[in-house]
């Protein structure tokens, strides 16, 4: 009955583990060949799997789990595509419904323990209840602000015989969806935008979820505003674009943030505006007279900043109203634009080429010359992702995953599984610290079994380059427990695992081994032997303002 | 009445849930000063009527938004509604840090909930419901206050007393001399005044 109903939604694909209270379902896979199961081996993996997945092809993302521990190894996984905003179902076993509160074997309260990281969550404990459940949380993880939902069905409810039933019409009274954009606000934003003497528009994933792209390039364009994105609205504005202002925040770049700090209106869209967005809050975009905020929830309106002008809406429709609205620009933007080309001539993004180490973004150029915009790269956390973030300019979008608002380190290598199973045709690269990936290495099991094409570019600094950075630039200088200094042979490693896989120490073999994974078919790893003091730039001092940016050091 | 009034009226029931100050032979509950609260807090609570379907998770998953977004329950009521399968909750509650709209907004993402109203400040009835022990077995002046005597022994008298919160507020004051056994007190119940 589970499985039919996922036919029902459409699932193609189930990211899951079994065991004792999820036995029934697995008894009847085998029946649905429709559906491809794919085995992981942690089910931490299968949720950033099922979120690659979702991210990737926009479908939802749906994992399997058994009770207990099962379900629990999927929190972090739930949290990372929560606070992402990123579809997924999760069905998780449960224990019979007569054991219930009784600490059974394998039991664990998974709705208590993921309620803080759904969207909703269900406990299911009798059979009449199924198919309305399974219904509404697909709706609900895939409409309006997306997100996970958890089903947990108790193992006598899996056992059940029901005759088939259809799926109920959908009446969730709790859940109303933002159907409508109020047009005076629209018309009040567009007035605003064009009366601006230094605009600046900011997006968010919400631009690229609601597939806005468009829109935005043209209220940009028409309003002659400078567009940043934020680190996980990457491609909803293309960087090599005039008016970009690449990525914002407290590791964007020099001219972004100089923008929004001299800005007189600026409108966010599709954007929490947390705190990696504004650094120091008091001190965040100071001469602003009127803030804009677009976002389908209506609740980010006023959490972090309080915006003079709220339009609760999906991106699209919002930036469709007001584009309608909008005036020609009465103030002339070139002295803004020129003041933003000075901004970006004084500030560039650069980097260390002269120390004779390997340089991460030597490597990450290379690459993405090679995926010449059309490979999906996800990237894990820290270093290597504002590395991965920065260090190309995306004019398209969908490209760049990663775990933004969770920073979950591990992510990059399952998710980007997950991304290669919902977009096979596209090339996948996984960019990862050494950190990280050691975290949910096992995952190259299921790479290896499905000769996934995915290329693993490995940043080996041989540390924990993030916090080593913190440490150094914000805490006193001292090193504490930052050094991973006993890591396996990533080449033996993978060879284990039975892929491919090179080191590389130097800049001339960069090349020839970014070739070799390309030619190669299947997974392929390459371990990159960089600069262990490699360092990220721009960066605010934490709890600095944004004005207060640091810039990568002459040398 | 006006949005002072309400709110003056409100923040006693504030005292049962309020820090444990233990002034030497006093009960807590009583020890707490309710006057000086009014002062510090007005503006920080909110008071919600909320519809929410009548389901075993819906409690958790009230209180959970409420502790991970930074608010503090002040006072909780839950009964049944008119719908079958929903409830109607009352919640004064303390939104801290977080602009005061927050709690309605944050409260409306659940599923569960089906209906919230912001009421602080509103033309509301509000009761709060007290049952109290006292040892005193004359009680005339808590009668002549409205009190309803529910049982007198020889170990004391118990009475129950509904009002406004600020008028039971000023009852357990009366209470006080009567020598307070014990105590049992509700959050408010709210509904909007028709006129």
């Amino acid at each position: 009955m589970i499985l039919e109903a996922l036919e029902r939604e459409g699932v193609e694909l189930i990211f899951g583990y079994p065991g004792g209270a999820n036995l029934p379902i697995y008894q009847h896979l085998p029946e649905h060949p429709k559906l491809k199961h794919i085995l992981v081996r942690h089910e931490q993996g299968a949720a950033h799997m099922a979120d690659g997945y979702a991210r990737a092809c926009g479908k939802p993302g749906v994992v399997f789990a058994t009770s207990g521990p099962g379900a629990l190894n999927l929190v972090t996984g739930l949290c990372t595509a929560y606070m992402d905003s990123v579809s997924m179902i999760a069905i998780t076993g449960q224990v019979n419904s007569t054991q219930v509160g009784r600490d059974a074997f394998q039991e664990s309260d998974v709705i208590g323990a993921t309620s803080s990281v759904t969207k909703h969550s269900y406990l299911v404990t009798s059979i009449d209840q199924l198919p309305r459940v399974i219904h509404e949380a697909f709706h609900i993880a895939t409409t309006g602000r997306p997100g996970p939902v958890l089903i947990d069905i108790c193992k006598d409810v899996q056992m059940a015989e029901a005759e088939r039933v259809t799926p109920e019409r959908l009446e969730i009274p709790g859940y109303q969806l933002n159907g409508h954009v109020n047009l005076d606000r629209a018309r009040e934003a567009a007035q605003a935008l064009a009366g601006a003497e230094r605009p600046v528009i900011l997006a968010g994933h919400g631009v690229l979820l609601s597939h806005a792209e468009a829109q935005l390039s043209l209220l940009a364009e028409k309003a002659a505003a400078p567009v940043g994105t934020t680190l996980l609205g990457i491609g909803a504005f293309p960087v090599n674009h005039p008016l970009s202002l690449h990525m914002t925040g407290f590791m964007g770049t020099g001219w972004n943030i100089k923008a929004v700090q001299n800005a007189d209106v600026l409108m966010m869209v599709g954007m929490r505006v947390d705190d990696r967005v504004t650094a120091r809050l008091a001190d965040f975009a100071p001469k602003v007279k009127t803030f804009i905020h677009i976002d389908i929830d209506g609740s980010e309106m006023g959490k972090n900043v309080r915006p003079h002008i709220e339009l609760v809406a999906d991106a699209k429709q919002a930036l469709t109203a007001i584009i309608e609205h909008l005036p020609e620009p009465e103030k002339s933007r070139g002295a803004w634009l020129a003041q933003i080309d000075a901004w970006r001539e004084e500030h560039p993004l650069r980097y260390t080429h002269s120390n004779g180490h390997l340089q991460p973004q030597d490597v990450l150029v290379d690459m993405y010359r090679r995926c010449r915009s059309e490979a999906i790269v996800v990237a894990d956390v820290g270093q290597n992702q504002i590395w991965a973030a920065l260090w190309w300019n995306y004019d398209r979008p969908g490209l760049f995953l990663n775990s933004g608002g969770s920073g979950t380190m591990g992510f990059a290598l399952p998710a980007a599984i997950g991304a290669k199973f919902g977009r096979p045709d596209k090339a996948v690269w996984c960019v990862a610290g050494e950190g990280g990936f050691v975290m949910t290495a096992q995952e190259l099991s299921v790479a290896v079994e499905h000769q996934l094409d995915i290329k693993i570019v490995l940043l080996n600094n041989f540390s924990l380059g993030m916090v080593r950075q913190f440490q150094d630039d914000f805490y006193g200088g001292v090193r504490s427990q930052v050094d991973l200094t006993h890591m396996p042979d990533f080449v033996k490693l993978a060879d284990a695992y039975g892929l491919p896989a090179i080191r590389v120490t130097k800049l001339e073999e960069v090349g020839p081994a970014i070739d070799a994974a390309e030619r190669a078919k299947g997974p392929f790893l390459i371990d990159f032997r960089i600069d262990p003091e490699a360092n990220v730039y721009p960066i605010v001092p934490l709890g600095k303002s944004l004005n207060d940016f640091w810039e990568a050091p002459d040398k | 009445m006006g949005p002072t009034d309400c709110i003056a009226a409100l923040p006693p029931a504030t005292a049962s849930q309020g820090p444990q100050r233990t002034a030497a032979g006093q009960a807590p509950l009583l020890s707490f000063p309710l006057k000086s609260l009014e002062k510090e807090m007005p503006d920080r609570i909110r008071v919600l009527s909320v519809l929410v379907e009548d389901g075993p998770n819906t409690l958790s998953k009230i209180s959970g938004v409420i502790r991970r977004r930074g608010f503090h329950v002040l006072a909780i009521s839950v009964g049944p509604s008119r719908q079958p399968g929903r409830s109607r909750l009352t919640l004064q509650i303390d939104h801290g840090h977080a602009e005061a709209d927050q709690v309605r907004k944050q409260l409306e993402r659940l599923v569960e909930v089906i209906e919230i109203e912001d009421v602080t400040g509103e033309q509301v009835h509000s009761r709060e419901l007290i049952v109290a022990k006292v040892s005193a077995s004359e009680v005339k002046s808590l009668v002549d206050r409205g009190a309803k005597v529910l049982d007198t022994g020889p170990d004391g008298t118990t009475v129950e007393f509904a009002g406004e919160g600020k008028d039971v507020g000023d009852f357990v004051n009366e209470l006080m001399r009567h020598g307070i056994l014990d105590v049992a007190r509700s959050g408010p119940v709210v509904m909007r005044r028709t006129a």
